[in-house]
């Protein structure tokens, strides 16, 4: 039997509004899994429950009802938590110490100590790329910045699960595809990666399966690709085809009993994709420049 | 982003009951964010403070002055502890809160008690040693004041024994090494009220709230013998007026004990073991405080 990262059984949270007897269900008889090695995400609206489920999995709230294991243990158990490493929405570290020093802090508080503790500072560092700015006060760094110097605290004990809220939340498209290209190395390093977001083609890019939860209670939920995919449609690319080609699939296609073309056309790439392209190219340029200028 | 291995650690690792480590990080922490808060400025408005009380007193004699000096000095060393006290102990946990820090710190191994315990040892620190630096320049200031008279009595000239008087009186009201038993206490007052304010902030929605409820508390513990004699003198002494008397006797701390600082500071003597037994009510009132908090803190929801 494989062992569940996370396990939430028949979870329900109620929050008391006021005095008397007015009370809110936050969520409400949630049931799902998360594989290890995996990549999961909870989607959906503000509001829609995601951030209590978590803080219930992270031990920062008790269940009304049901309950959530992490590997095993309950949510609520300490040990549950030295195999979480945890990115809440919009990160606010202590301003007053540098990025260098927030590792030391969170590293320090898993246990990790002297040359050890040096040593995971300084690969953090570099694996979210701010060796430049390690000895810089976090008051002084970007948004993106902030979310690079949160993941690599979320990683510092070399936790077997990260949670992330919001990973991109507010981050310019180059940081969050940084981000997600970081979510999908830590899964091929083997980390189990659990996400919550309503950013859903970020969630679409990455995730292994997928929960959508509405109103404190799970929609649906299974493999990304058997979730989206349109069983009575194919969809294929072609390079180079002539109009005859074009003309004679659309023959074939025709001559077939129930079958159709719904839409043809030219693939477009998203704005997104365009805006790296272009970001990207520029950067290159700016550097050939560089060297150029630096040559002669 | 760099393409170095980040491979997760294998699982099991066990969490100790209570770790010194984890409260020490926290509380150094809170150290650094009070320093970086620009915390130790008050010390150079202090010595500026002694500075000009030292050389623009209005008093009749050295031996006045030096008293005046004193007292402004203790005064204001007692004031910056219990203040700093309460304000810095009741920002430090709502802002956690508020900036979401506190999620990062107790969804690591941490016991909710061990992130108590490190933001109040935090707050002792840097009282300590702010205490310990006032001290310093006060004594300073005093014994550099205290050798001036002196040394201008003894110019004055006039009869031996007018001389050997005056002398003596310039020493009673210059330094002596009991004033750090005045500092001393006035750091267990400084502790036990920052103990106060961690309670009140555990379930306080605001700092503000938390400031005004500690100062109160404050100020009431300072009328505690006086209230809790009107109290019987006005009510029919029945049990559960007595009841709620205890209740309050423990939840509003005693800082009437704590004034044996100020008979220090104006020259009396100290009485033996004083110190002791503060250090001890003082321990006891922390174990009180905190053991409220962290039942408090425990189950809060964040």
């Amino acid at each position: 039997m494989s062992e569940h990262a996370v396990e939430v059984n028949n979870l329900t949270k109620v929050f008391r509004t006021g005095i008397g007897n007015q009370y809110v269900v936050a969520v409400d008889n949630l049931s799902f899994r998360v594989e290890a090695g995996e990549v999961y995400g909870l989607i959906g609206p503000n509001g829609s429950g995601k951030s209590t489920t978590m803080k219930v999995v992270l031990g920062l709230m008790a269940a009304s009802k049901g309950e959530a294991k992490v590997f095993g243990l309950d949510s609520g158990d300490i040990r549950a938590r030295s195999e979480i490493g945890f990115l809440p929405e919009n990160p606010y570290f202590y301003k007053h110490l540098t990025g260098a020093e927030t590792l030391k802090f969170y590293g320090k508080l898993c246990g990790i100590r002297g040359k050890k503790l040096k040593a995971r500072v300084a690969e953090l560092l570099e694996i979210v790329g701010l060796e430049d700015a390690a000895r810089r006060r976090l008051g002084g760094y970007s948004k993106g910045m902030l979310q690079r110097i949160g993941l690599a605290q979320s990683l510092v004990q070399n936790p077997r699960l990260v949670i992330l809220d919001e990973p991109t939340a507010g981050v310019d498209p180059v940081g969050s595809r940084e981000i997600r290209d970081l979510i999908l190395r830590l899964k091929e390093e083997g980390y189990t990666v659990f996400l919550c977001s309503h950013l859903l083609e970020q969630v679409q890019e990455v995730c292994d399966r997928v929960g959508i939860i509405f109103e404190g209670r799970m929609r649906r939920e299974g493999k990304l690709e058997e979730l989206i995919k349109i069983e009575k449609q194919t969809a294929m690319t072609l390079e180079n085809a002539s109009p005859e080609l074009l003309a004679k699939i659309e023959g074939l296609v025709a001559s077939e009993e129930g079958a159709a073309i719904v839409e043809t056309g030219h693939p477009r790439t998203t704005l997104e994709r365009l805006f790296i392209q272009i970001a990207e190219r520029r950067s290159k340029e700016k550097a050939s420049a560089e060297k150029k200028e630096e040559a002669s | 982003m760099s393409d170095e291995a980040i491979t997760p650690r294998a699982p099991g690792k066990k969490i100790p009951i209570f770790s010194v480590t984890r409260v020490w990080t926290i509380a150094m922490s809170t150290v650094t964010q009070l320093v970086r808060m620009k915390t130790f400025y008050f010390l150079l408005a202090f010595a500026l403070l002694l500075l000009v009380v030292g050389n623009v007193s209005f008093a009749s004699s050295p031996a006045q002055a030096l008293s005046t000096l004193k007292k402004v000095s203790f005064g204001a060393i007692d004031l910056f502890a219990w203040l700093f006290a309460i304000v810095a102990t009741a920002l430090l946990i709502p802002r956690d809160i508020e900036d979401r820090t506190l999620y990062t710190i107790l969804s690591k191994p941490v016991r909710r008690g061990e992130y108590l315990l490190g933001k109040l040892a935090g707050v002792l620190v840097v009282i300590g040693v702010s205490l310990a630096v006032m001290f310093v320049i006060c004594s300073i200031m005093i014994i550099w004041k205290q050798v001036g008279y002196m040394a201008d009595e003894q110019a004055g000239g006039g009869r031996k024994e007018d001389i050997a008087a005056s002398l003596a009186l310039i020493a009673k009201n210059g330094f002596r090494i009991e004033l750090a038993a005045a500092a001393y206490a006035s750091f267990l007052k400084a502790a036990v009220v920052a103990a106060v304010t961690i309670l009140l902030s555990t379930f306080a929605s605001s700092s503000l709230f938390t400031i005004i409820i500690s100062i109160l508390v404050f100020l009431v513990g300072h009328a505690h013998s006086m209230a809790t004699d009107y109290w019987l003198r006005v009510t029919d002494n029945s049990m559960a007026v007595l009841m709620v008397l205890k209740i309050f006797k423990i939840v509003i701390p005693n800082f009437q004990l704590f004034s044996f600082s100020e008979g220090i500071v104006t020259g009396a003597a100290l009485a033996p073991g004083v110190l002791w037994q503060m250090t001890w009510l003082t321990a006891g009132y922390l174990v009180v405080f905190i053991f409220i908090s962290l039942i408090a803190f425990v189950d809060k929801e964040f």
